[in-house]
């Protein structure tokens, strides 16, 4: 799994430019499922049908395919860059990395002199592409060009870092349950949304479309296990983390005890999560029409919206297994 | 209540006397139960302050608003998110399908959350739907663990709180339940994501105001009664949806679905405003027990605002004017934008030190609504509706 999990994030695709992620997720997942097709805003909807073709719950799974990332606003006669943010990310992350465009183009995140580190803002960075003046610049790259954070995958052993574990580790979940899982007795809909990290707008309208029974979002969580940290219950290792309420959502009571009711059926290890600030596709979904009983699996991550997002692979097998003993089963809900 | 606020403009509506509407005027035979038999308006209001519901987890309240639509309505249902929806059905009228008209109170409540339990059993907590933290030291609460606890927050004794932390407000973070549980005991009775509720009696002070917990929006399920009680007097030819909603101190959410399950021709929500009391600018408040509040503003559609104000004034209704010019942060904020658009009226019932456990308002203000809400349904016709296009 772990050599599908650096494709996926090394993969590019901030919120909008979803294009090369989406074919590298429909290559990953194709094989395992009955139908996929993508909707108009870009969502990739994967279909499993039911073994028996009666008596399932239609259930929607969602991960976001998108990542956090910059947009070129200006280009001045030097040939440098300014940009604004897409998503969640800050300038203070930004300083000294290097985004990358969609057709391979780098570039050095600078900044202007600053006589105090507290005036660090969007509009005091700037990105360097190596041009030498505006004309060389603007052959690179246009205005409204998205960039997301140039890193790479890299194996720690129990943990993995990388950019964009969020949420491309729930994309992952997602694809490798859909590969293990061998008949369900429910039709179970893989959706692979877009937009997720400028306000849940690709599970707004494939939830619309796809009109489930349930609604589940795969996607990442904080932990409060870090130096001087946020207090949180949620640790790396332990386990998946399944949500009772964030920002966005309170996880349906009945969604969040059949969870945890399948975790404790087939022993695996799971945490409780409180999110006090942030909110997933599950959101969305539940909103939709006249309402969709729905939760969220979260696998727990580190520095989520930095370039090393770091998860646990014991976790992440935990919240595949998860997932598969939830969807494999039949539902009474 | 939710985040937004409503601003409140004291005003006076003109009354020109007793109008043309002899429909009103014709009240039917008293078909209604027995006054006996009938759950008397505070004491429906006393067992839901008291009953527990915290946003997403409406379930016991939600049994008890239906058991008390029940007598007044032709159905109860709850659809997927929890919303109770009681459907009335009018008289069968001339002129085609009956109109919808929703009502809107939300019943859930802010309450509290466990984050942690910790080692000697103490539990820490954050809040659901915006609880204010400065009144939580030294409260009663309730904590739905695998059973229901009743604990205590606990705070530093005085004697050893520094001079520097005695002159700042305690935060939910410096604060914990204390259950009186060891913490082996309380790690196999209570999980991280376990609801609270504040305990608090509801209260009757002098001059028929009541002081309670979850008024904010309990008081609107109360008014949605009342008007079904006033209903069974008057002819009406409209179907009323009587819904209580779920999940609005987080966002609004139990609206959204079930205005758009309902698919209603107009809406009414029914939620509290800020009552007069110390420190308070005047301003921005309402006296209590001087009628209800009716909203105007882009939330409201000024037809509906003018049939609730010309109604109240041609049966002696008292009731004051809030001028909310933007978001009302009430369900009627989520109803006016359900699929196509939806018309919408708001009725606020003035209420002092929303957001704590002490809430406190007028029953009179509560019957009064009830009573305009009837009489505006009343008037509700097919014309009325056609009226409302622009």
């Amino acid at each position: 799994m772990k050599e599908l999990i650096k494709r996926l994030v090394e993969t590019y695709g901030p919120s909008g430019s979803e294009d090369q992620i989406r074919k590298a997720i429909l290559e990953e997942v194709r094989p395992y499922v009955d139908e996929a097709r993508v909707d108009p805003l870009g969502n990739l909807i994967a279909v499993k049908h039911a073994a028996k073709g009666n008596g399932g719950k239609k259930i929607m799974l969602a991960g976001h395919m998108d990542e956090i990332g910059v947009m070129v606003t200006h280009i001045d006669e030097k040939g440098f860059l300014r940009f604004g943010g897409i998503g969640g990310i800050s300038p203070q992350i930004l300083l000294g990395e290097r985004v990358v465009f969609a057709d391979g183009t780098v570039g050095i995140v600078g900044v202007e002199r600053l006589d105090d580190p507290k005036d660090l803002r969007f509009d005091k960075l700037f990105i360097d592409i190596g041009a030498k003046d505006k004309a060389q610049a603007e052959k690179a790259v246009g205005i409204g060009w998205s960039a997301g954070y140039y890193r790479t995958f890299d194996d720690l052993g129990d943990r993995l870092v990388s950019k964009a574990m969020d949420d491309r580790i729930g994309c992952a979940v997602m694809i490798q349950a859909a590969k293990e899982l061998k008949k369900t007795p429910n039709e179970v809909y893989f959706v692979f949304t877009v937009q997720e990290e400028v306000g849940l707008r690709g599970a707004r309208t494939s939830a619309f479309a796809v009109d489930p029974d349930i609604g589940i979002a795969i996607d990442v969580t904080r932990t409060g296990d870090t130096p001087k940290g946020l207090p949180m219950a949620v640790e790396l290792g332990g386990g998946a983390a399944i949500k009772v309420k964030d920002s966005s959502l309170v996880a349906h009571p009945k969604v969040k005890d059949l969870m945890a009711e399948v975790a404790r059926t087939d022993k695996i290890p799971y945490q409780f999560e409180v999110l006090e600030a942030g909110g997933t596709d599950a959101g969305a979904i539940h909103l939709t029409k006249a309402g969709v009983p729905s939760g969220t699996i979260s696998i727990p991550t580190r520095y989520i919206h930095t370039p090393s997002e770091v998860v646990d692979y014991g976790d992440v097998q935990a919240c595949v297994r998860l997932l598969k003993g939830i969807v494999g089963r039949p539902i009474g809900l | 209540m939710g985040e937004n606020v409503i601003r409140v403009c004291p005003g006076t509506v003109r009354v020109d006397g007793p109008g043309q509407w002899g429909r009103l005027a014709e009240e039917g035979p008293d078909t209604a139960l027995d006054t006996a038999e009938r759950l008397e308006t505070k004491s429906f209001l006393k067992a839901l302050s008291e009953g527990s519901g915290v946003s997403g987890y409406e379930g016991p309240i939600g049994a008890m608003v239906a058991e008390a639509f029940r007598p007044f309505v032709d159905e109860v249902r709850f659809d997927k998110l929890g919303n109770c929806i009681g459907l009335r059905r009018g008289e069968k009228p001339k002129d085609g399908p009956p109109v919808k008209v929703m009502l809107a109170g939300h019943m859930d409540e802010i309450g509290l959350i466990v984050t942690k339990v910790e080692e000697r059993g103490f539990l820490r907590f954050t809040d659901v739907g915006g609880v204010d933290q400065r009144t939580l030291p030294a409260q009663e609460v309730v904590v739905h663990g695998r059973k229901d606890l009743p604990g205590v927050i606990g705070v530093k004794p005085p004697h050893l709180v520094s001079p520097d932390e005695a002159a700042k407000a305690l935060k939910k973070e410096d604060l914990y339940i204390d259950l009186g549980l060891t913490g082996a005991e309380a790690k196999k009775l209570v999980n991280v994501g376990d609801l609270i509720t504040l305990r608090r009696d509801f209260t009757e002070l002098k001059n028929g105001l009541v002081a309670g917990k979850a008024f904010d929006d309990r008081a609107g399920v109360a008014v949605i009664y009342e008007a079904l009680l006033q209903l069974e007097k008057l002819h009406h030819t409209a179907d009323v949806y009587a819904v209580a909603t779920v999940q609005e101190e987080t966002g609004l959410r139990g609206a959204i679905t079930s205005a758009y399950g309902v698919v209603p021709d107009l809406g009414v929500a029914i939620d509290v405003s800020f009552g007069d009391q110390p420190g308070v600018p005047e301003h921005q408040t309402a006296p209590l027990d001087k009628g209800p509040g009716v909203a105007v503003g882009g939330n409201i559609h000024p037809k509906v605002y003018e049939a609730l104000t010309r109604i109240a004034g041609e049966q002696g209704i008292s009731l004051q004017i809030e001028a909310s010019p933007g978001a009302t942060g009430t369900d009627a904020w989520a109803m006016q934008v359900s699929r196509a658009g939806v018309p919408t009226g708001l009725i606020g019932i003035p209420l002092r030190s929303m957001h704590t456990s002490v809430e406190t308002l007028a029953m009179g203000d509560i019957k009064k609504a009830g009573r305009l809400l009837a009489l505006f349904i009343a008037s509700v016709d097919r014309a009325f509706v056609e009226g409302l296009r622009w």
